[in-house]
């Protein structure tokens, strides 16, 4: 074992009667040239208790102001012994102190409570930082790396406990943070990869929503790292690398074929699944689509008996139609059969007890949903879906959003994280827990305004979440502004560079100025963070993630354009079967209405055949040729027609 | 057990008394008429001093603290404490203690303590200073006599110390001592000390040249003379030299009085010393009210003196209203 040097004390601490040391916080001076700074942790020891005996007492804080001053009573006898001239220069330099005031982190023996003792102080190493930071209560069994703290030279290891991260003690993350910097999107893609790298408790996977540009479409590829990086991965104990199984979902666009994606470049584009669903999936998240102005009691009645009694099911609609409504077009169908049917028989203006006109209001709405949001949900044809059932341990799912209008957008959410709590309740998601991460809590789980299904769905998993192993990393620029049980219910909190504004806000009032300055110009890659072991937050700093960029993902991998229907159709199934030739793709779809062919598309992504071209070949159907009028001959009259003009 | 608490374990009655000031450090010596020979011109005259750089320098003062920490009957017993520091100004112009001695004793007369108390004393404290006194003493005059033994012991100490300093400055490096260099041989012989004195209670000079002497400008200097009396015990050159400007305040604002080595080259270069002597005025060494005298660094050695020092040696804060006790 090597020998330590006895460590240097570099400060000691003072109390006066206006500044005492309590149990909470004390106050300690260091040499003029320090390396101590805000959030620097310390160690204070060597307090003289009674008898002038050594206390045994240990404390830990952190600095969270900074004080300097001279011996100088008032500056206006700086101006008379400079004489007025500001470049003039004293033999003698003041007498200044560097005088600090750090919280109190912890105390060994924790019993009793008593002020900090007027002790030396330490810079924290490792060991120091782990007792300071509780986690010699959870390292390393249940330990997940969240960055470097580093000060005067010395560096630790930051962990979090995954009890308090993924649950079941707490849970949830929520990360703030001016935008552009990326910082918070890359605190989580590194936080990500340290919880797969780590978490030691079960089967985990990941959810990521992407809700703006091309931020999380290449973390399958690996980005480029610096030699500090990887040190401090090394340091960490993370493996600095992609993630290795990433799975991208993306809804198409309106043309019903090409993805509506930035993931589009042909090296990539195979690897992004279809997201569309169709009235099955949707139906149930009807109040997600429908504003309060279209439900009221009466059509939320229908809605519910179109789901309980109509869908799937095989329906007879009073009027000797048989039904079975599947999709939207179904659905129409029906519609207008009980339209029809009401109107031929004359009988009432309503059907089962619901009113013709709100039957009629029903249909409009839902069949607009699948023009409001084309691309996501599909008239007709079969659904493709997230593998609900047959999630993967380690794996990271993205959703790409981005360029899904706000409806759309809030319909994806509202399934998705829907779909993950009902299957994580019955237990057969396949996988223990999964981390939802959502951008832009400032738009989706806003404090003020109405309450919508999505900002339900958030305070549902914030405040129950941790119960189902279903954990929300929530990240936005404006903490101030997102719904305060959402935040509240973060066990973990970080904070990257923070506007000056949002810092002025009372939910910052517990830091002090200092802190709030150095929150306002802390660089990339450094942040803040508060766990419930930390009595204090603590500055850390992580290392890039080591993933590609977005913005370096699109130079690398430039989007492809829209293809045409016919060659995006052979696209598709190529993907699906590397036999497929496209001149057979081509010649089959030629003169074939495209809703036609979505179809057969949509049957064969579901079905997945061995192959691929006689099923869509089946699907799509035989060509039916249109025929041509027969010659109709004349009839002549029984009676001929006298010449008589009249 | 501190030996005040072995004392009145003995029986002495407990006491927190601190005298109120003396009248501090002064270049008056008792029983002595001062005079002045000069040796730079005929008559005092007034020589303008340009700032200059300091060269090397290091200072030295000293502080002294006591207190009343019993009676024997009437017999106030005292507890004393003295130090000083030499504090060595750096290329960083940061003053750094080089050295530093203290001493912290009794003072009590022996013969009027009660045997049982002087007992305790002896026993106890290892360091204690005998006063004489005639019978029927008033306690007033014991502490009279108690106040100069431990001006007496400062002046030890810092004597002692400034000729361990000298003896091993380093070439160009100078010593500038708070008070009389006078008082020792081996500092009044060094080409490189200093005494400068701040309270001018000895007058070296009459009529015309005493007011010449007393209103020289600001960053002036007078004539250099031999300080001529019974406490220059040992011979020293001297000059007085103005900081800040006295008018619009009292005749001796900014007004010190500096002690060198009576040699030709005092003469020679006692515009140059008083050039950087004249620089020491900044920083002002607030909020002493002597600021106007004290040069910073010599008020730097005695707050450093100073925030060593005991404590309990300060008068309280607090009321003296009595004690409940617990």
């Amino acid at each position: 074992m090597i020998a330590r040097p006895d460590p240097v004390p570099v400060g000691r601490v003072v109390a006066t009667e206006l500044k005492p040391a309590t149990p909470h916080q004390f106050h300690f001076w260091t040499a003029t040239e320090s390396s101590i700074g805000i959030g620097a942790i310390v160690k204070v020891e060597g307090g003289v208790g009674r008898g002038d005996v050594e206390s045994g007492r240990v404390v830990y804080g952190v600095v969270t102001d900074g004080f300097a001053y001279s011996d100088l009573a008032t500056p206006l006898h700086d101006v008379v012994g400079a004489e007025g001239d500001p470049a003039s220069t004293t033999p003698t330099v003041r007498q200044e102190i560097r005088y600090w005031t750090a919280a109190v982190l912890r105390q060994t023996p924790e019993e009793p409570l008593q002020p900090v003792p007027l002790g030396q102080v330490f810079v924290a190493g490792d060991a120091d930082v782990a007792q300071a930071l509780r986690m010699d209560g959870y390292v390393p069994s249940r330990a997940i790396p969240i960055g470097l703290y580093a000060s005067g030279g010395l560096e630790a290891p930051v962990y979090l406990d995954a009890d308090f991260l993924l649950g079941p003690e707490a849970a949830h993350l929520n990360i703030s943070g001016v935008s552009g910097l990326a910082t918070k999107t890359s605190a989580v893609e590194f936080l990500l990869g340290s919880i797969f790298q780590h978490f030691a408790r079960g089967q985990i996977a990941a959810l990521c929503f992407n809700v703006k540009g091309p931020d999380l479409c290449f973390l399958d590829q690996a980005g480029e790292l610096s030699e500090e990086d990887r040190r401090r991965y090394e340091r960490l104990g993370v493996a600095p690398r992609p993630f290795e199984r990433v799975r991208y979902y993306a809804p198409l666009k309106a043309d019903g074929v090409n993805l509506n994606t930035l993931r589009t470049h042909p090296d990539l584009v195979s690897t992004v699944e279809p997201l569309t669903w169709g009235l099955q999936e949707v139906v149930d998240f009807a109040e997600v689509l429908l504003n309060r102005d279209d439900i009221d009691a009466k059509a939320d009645a229908f809605i519910d008996f179109l789901r309980d009694r109509v869908l799937g099911r095989t329906f007879d609609d009073g009027f000797g139609g048989e039904h079975r409504v599947q999709t939207f077009a179904d659905l129409n169908r029906l519609f207008r059969s009980i339209f029809d049917g009401l109107e031929t028989a004359g009988r009432s203006d309503t059907w089962r007890t619901h009113h013709i006109a709100t039957m009629r209001k029903v249909r409009n709405r839902l069949s607009n949903i699948s023009t409001r949001c084309k691309g996501l949900v599909t008239d007709d044809g079969p659904s493709s879906d997230l593998p609900w059932g047959d999630f993967e341990d380690r794996a990271v799912y993205v959703i790409d959003v981005a360029n899904v209008d706000p409806l759309g957008q809030d319909l994806v959410f509202a399934r998705v994280v829907s779909q993950l709590r009902e299957r994580l309740e019955r237990r057969d998601l396949g996988v223990d827990a999964v981390v939802v991460f959502v951008d832009e809590l400032n738009k989706y789980a806003p404090g003020d305004g109405a309450d919508t299904y999505v900002k339900k769905m958030l305070l549902d998993i914030s405040e129950r979440g941790r119960y189902l192993g279903l954990v929300l990393f929530g990240a936005e620029q404006f903490r101030s502004q997102v719904h305060r049980r959402v935040v509240g219910n973060a066990g973990t909190q970080v904070f990257g560079r923070m506007d000056m504004d949002e810092l002025a806000t009372p939910g910052y009032q517990v830091l002090s100025p200092a802190t709030k300055i150095k929150l306002a110009t802390l660089p990339v890659g450094e942040l803040m963070v508060r766990h419930p072991h930390f009595t204090q937050p603590i500055f850390v700093r992580f290392p890039k993630p080591p993933v590609l960029r977005g913005r370096d993902g699109v130079e690398r991998f430039p989007p492809a354009q829209d293809l045409p229907f016919e060659d995006a159709v052979v696209r598709q199934l190529v993907r699906l079967d590397a036999r497929v030739r496209p001149n057979q793709v081509k010649d089959l779809i030629a003169d074939r209405a495209e809703e036609d062919v979505r179809r057969a598309l949509a049957a064969v992504r579901q079905q997945r055949p061995e192959d691929v071209l006689s099923l869509f070949r089946k699907v799509l159907g035989g060509r039916v040729a249109a025929e041509a009028p027969r010659e109709r001959r004349a009839v002549p009259p029984l009676n001929p027609i006298s010449d008589e003009p009249y | 057990m501190q030996w005040w608490d072995a004392l009145v374990a003995a029986g002495a009655v407990p006491a927190a008394f601190v005298p109120p000031g003396g009248p501090g450090r002064t270049d008056a010596d008792e029983g002595a008429e001062p005079g002045a020979d000069l040796v730079e011109g005929e008559a005092v005259a007034v020589r303008p001093v340009a700032l200059t750089p300091a060269p090397p320098v290091c200072f030295l003062d000293g502080i002294e603290q006591w207190k009343v920490v019993g009676y024997d009957g009437a017999v106030p017993i005292v507890r004393a404490y003295v130090a000083a520091a030499v504090r060595r100004r750096g290329p960083d112009r940061r003053l750094h203690t080089a050295y530093e001695a203290a001493r912290d004793f009794a003072i009590a007369p022996l013969a009027a303590v009660a045997p049982a108390r002087r007992r305790a004393l002896e026993a106890h404290c290892p360091d204690v200073v005998d006063i004489a006194l005639d019978e029927g003493v008033q306690p007033a005059r014991v502490l009279e006599l108690a106040r100069r033994a431990v001006d007496a012991a400062r002046q030890r100490l810092e004597r002692d110390l400034a000729e361990r300093c000298v003896a091993t400055l380093a070439p160009g490096e100078w010593l500038v001592v708070d008070g009389l260099l006078s008082v020792s041989a081996k500092l009044a012989r060094h080409p490189r000390a200093l005494g400068v004195i701040k309270s001018h209670g000895a007058q070296f000079f009459t009529g015309a040249d005493l007011e010449r002497a007393l209103t020289v400008p600001a960053a002036h200097r007078t004539s250099v003379f031999r300080a001529r009396g019974g406490h220059a015990r040992n011979e020293v050159y001297s000059w007085y030299l103005r900081l800040w400007p006295w008018e619009g305040n009292d005749l001796l604002y900014g007004l010190l009085r500096v002690e060198a080595c009576a040699a030709a080259e005092t003469i020679a270069g006692a515009t140059g010393t008083s050039g950087w002597l004249l620089g020491e005025r900044a920083p002002l060494a607030t909020p002493d009210a002597r600021w106007d005298r004290l040069m910073y660094p010599i008020h730097d050695v005695e707050t450093y003196l100073r925030s060593r020092a005991p404590r309990d040696l300060l008068s309280h804060r607090a009321s003296r209203l009595p004690k409940t006790g617990t």
